[in-house]
């Protein structure tokens, strides 16, 4: 059936990696009448949970995270005008602003991160590292957050993470956002002592929990 | 070899190109071209293994990524680049016997290769790990000098606190720790009967060029090694081409370090192997280094004794030793915490596998050098006994070795236990390990033994 064989390809193109072959299969999806949104849910989210999967066994590495969601941009540009057309919205798991914290140039955990959160529906804005406390804030209030995820990877810009949740309460906006925190010598100590909402302690842990207390499955203030 | 200047100015002249250019397009598809074009594959049943064709195939494939890559200089925006002669002419050129210390305890570091003679350099201590405040720092770095009759060089901790205030990335409070670091490590060494051993990890507390040049006037030599940080992968800021402008003009060591991560833009460990050859040149000539120090690392389990990296490290150590009188460490990192067996196995195989591969050592990170005060002298002590046990042992005879040690800890690593502190291990004051420690070690170490590790 060919509503069924465009939605493998949707999702194959995705574990192959293959952008020509996402345009291609997403042109096709909108020409026979299918529903865009179906092609995202069926077809490219299942093949960015693939990939996700792939690389939590270590079956795959960064590039391939970042070559499959630029896959999944490139069907979601051809797919969107025709959802707007519609009058529809995509569903998002959530919205999650990352970055690494002021001080701090580490990057590449962090990456893997938002390709992670990218693979399992999150709408991810990576803010990039030495990202300033004030622009932890006002992205998360100009995305509308549901997460604010900080990475830290010295001990010596681990106070920097308090930093921006102290101006979360300063601004009245700390309950607006649930707070994550992660880093090679974060612990759920210091999650504890600076009031996040969460740590994790691997990438794979992270999105899990970012899930769980998206879906409220998971209430803030634990940790793994 | 070009000089530099002549870095600086590629620096600023180079080709422009954009930081996620760079990964993608530039770094990521050369490594993944000479990592088919050499024929490189893992092994996972021969972690260290006994190819010297393998080991020359993977220094080529290093050779040809470093020249057609080059080090990104993320403050311009752009590539460094060296052409094949100049970086034969760099490796033709580079330090082959820096000398290290003062006094009695100066030593001259030289390269070894595989299943060398030549006893490898044991640069040993925390690891750069992070210690709570100034108290701890000076006992355990007393410790170091007293309790490591095998060190040559010391790696000091990082210091969490001073006067009782949380030490800060670009505060005055960094500043004023990398003074504090430098002060108490040079009394405690003295206290500690070795007052010339070099300290080569100069200087752990200090993340800011700024801290790391302060820092040093308080009491650093230029025998010591000043330790100076890649970003991985492949790139390097202006504050580290400033400290390397003020090490050169002091005419001390730069101990140029690196960290390829697998999982991350090298890939797997055939891309970690060939990434680590290409930093060795670009330690070298990039960065103006007396030596290497690269530890390899596992994204995941955040450290360097995982099979995988393990085989990466054994591969590029011998085809940097057989290809390179640079000298090199191998920084090794476990994942369990001081006193669990675990963290003992984790030492054996990183080091056994290292040294028989041609590495000198240093040791080390211990569970995963992140938690505070996780980390005592009885560690790098076990590295460098197994380090010098481990000369003139073939790879083959270190592979069995590090097969049987992996089968002992490999499936812990999703939740490997932590240890003990420092404090909960060991007496600070007559700075030696409490008894359960010294029983666990004797235990360990007899088992090392039945194993080949003749101590």
């Amino acid at each position: 059936m060919i509503t069924t064989r465009i939605l493998e390809d949707l999702k194959n193109s995705i574990v192959e990696l293959d952008e020509k072959k996402a345009v291609k299969a997403a042109r096709e999806l909108i020409s026979q009448g299918m529903d865009p949104l179906q092609g995202i849910e069926k077809g490219l989210s299942m093949g960015m949970v693939i990939i996700g999967d792939k690389f939590n066994r270590m079956e795959c590495y960064l590039p391939e995270l970042i070559r499959a969601s630029n896959t999944f941009n490139a069907a979601i540009k051809i797919l969107e005008p025709e959802i707007i057309k519609q009058g529809k919205q995509r569903t998002r798991r959530g919205v999650v602003v990352l970055g690494t914290v002021k001080g701090d140039i580490h990057r590449i955990g962090k990456d893997i991160l938002a390709m992670l959160m990218k693979t399992r529906g999150f709408e991810v804005y990576n803010l990039g590292e030495d990202v300033a406390m004030s622009t932890f804030v006002n992205k998360a209030v100009e995305y509308n957050a549901d997460i604010i995820g900080m990475s830290s990877l010295l001990t010596t810009t681990m106070p920097a993470q308090k930093d921006v949740i102290d101006l979360l309460k300063e601004k009245g906006l700390r309950d607006r956002h649930i707070v994550m925190v992660g880093g090679g010598p974060v612990s759920a100590e210091w999650a504890r002592e600076i009031s996040a909402d969460a740590y994790a302690e691997t990438a794979e842990e992270a999105v899990q929990m970012a899930v769980e207390m998206v879906s409220g499955e998971k209430v803030a203030g634990s940790s793994s | 070899m070009i000089g530099f200047l002549e870095v600086i100015d590629r620096a600023m002249a180079g080709r422009h190109c954009s930081e996620t250019e760079f990964d993608m397009e530039v770094v990521v598809p050369k490594i993944q071209e000479v990592v088919a074009k050499y024929m490189i594959k893992y092994d996972p049943d021969n972690p260290v293994p006994a190819d010297d064709d393998l080991a020359d195939r993977v220094f080529q494939a290093g050779l040809e990524l470093y020249r057609d890559v080059g080090t990104y200089c993320p403050d311009t925006e752009r590539i460094i680049r060296f052409s094949e002669e100049e970086l034969r002419e760099a490796l033709a050129e580079a330090p082959s016997a820096p000398v290290f210390g003062e006094g009695k305890d100066a030593k001259t570091l030289v390269a070894r290769k595989p299943e060398s003679n030549a006893l490898p350099w044991c640069f040993i201590g925390a690891g750069g790990a992070a210690v709570s405040n100034e108290e701890l720092y000076a006992s355990i770095m007393e410790a170091y000098a007293s309790f490591l009759p095998l060190a040559d060089s010391i790696t000091a901790p990082t210091i969490a606190s001073v006067n009782g205030r949380t030490v800060r990335a670009g505060s005055p409070l960094e500043v004023m720790a990398a003074i504090r670091a430098t002060v108490l490590a040079r009394e405690a060494l003295q206290r500690g009967g070795r007052p010339g051993l070099p300290i080569m990890n100069c200087i752990a507390s200090a993340g800011s060029d700024t801290a790391k040049i302060a820092g040093s006037q308080f009491g650093l030599r230029p025998s010591d090694g000043w330790l100076i940080g890649a970003t991985a992968e492949l790139k390097l800021e202006f504050q580290r081409f400033n400290e390397i402008a003020f090490v050169t003009a002091l005419g001390g060591h730069v101990n140029a370090e690196t960290a390829p991560i697998l999982g991350g833009y090298c890939g797997g460990p055939e891309g970690v192997a060939v990434t680590n050859v290409a930093y060795h040149l670009s330690c070298i000539i990039a960065m103006r280094g007396s030596s290497q120090l690269t530890f390899p690392i596992h994204f995941k389990y955040g450290c360097t004794t995982t099979r995988d990296v393990t085989w990466a490290v054994s591969v590029s150590s011998q085809a940097i030793s057989r290809n390179s009188h640079f000298p090199f460490f191998i920084l090794s990192y476990t994942a369990a915490g001081p006193m669990t067996e675990m963290c003992l196995y984790e030492i054996a195989s990183a080091i056994t596998a290292s040294v028989a591969s041609g590495a000198s050592i240093e040791f080390g990170g211990v569970a995963k050098a992140t938690r505070v005060d996780h980390f005592t002298p009885m560690e790098p002590r076990l590295a460098s006994e197994v380090a010098h046990a481990a000369v003139r042992m073939t790879r083959k005879e270190a592979n069995e070795i590090v097969k049987k040690l992996l089968q002992r800890y490999e499936g812990n690593f999703d939740s490997p236990p932590v240890g003990k502190k420092y404090e909960e291990c060991w007496d600070i004051h007559r700075k030696t390990p409490n008894e359960d420690y010294v029983n666990l070690y004797k235990r360990v170490k007899t088992e090392l033994s039945e194993l080949g590790i003749q101590f």
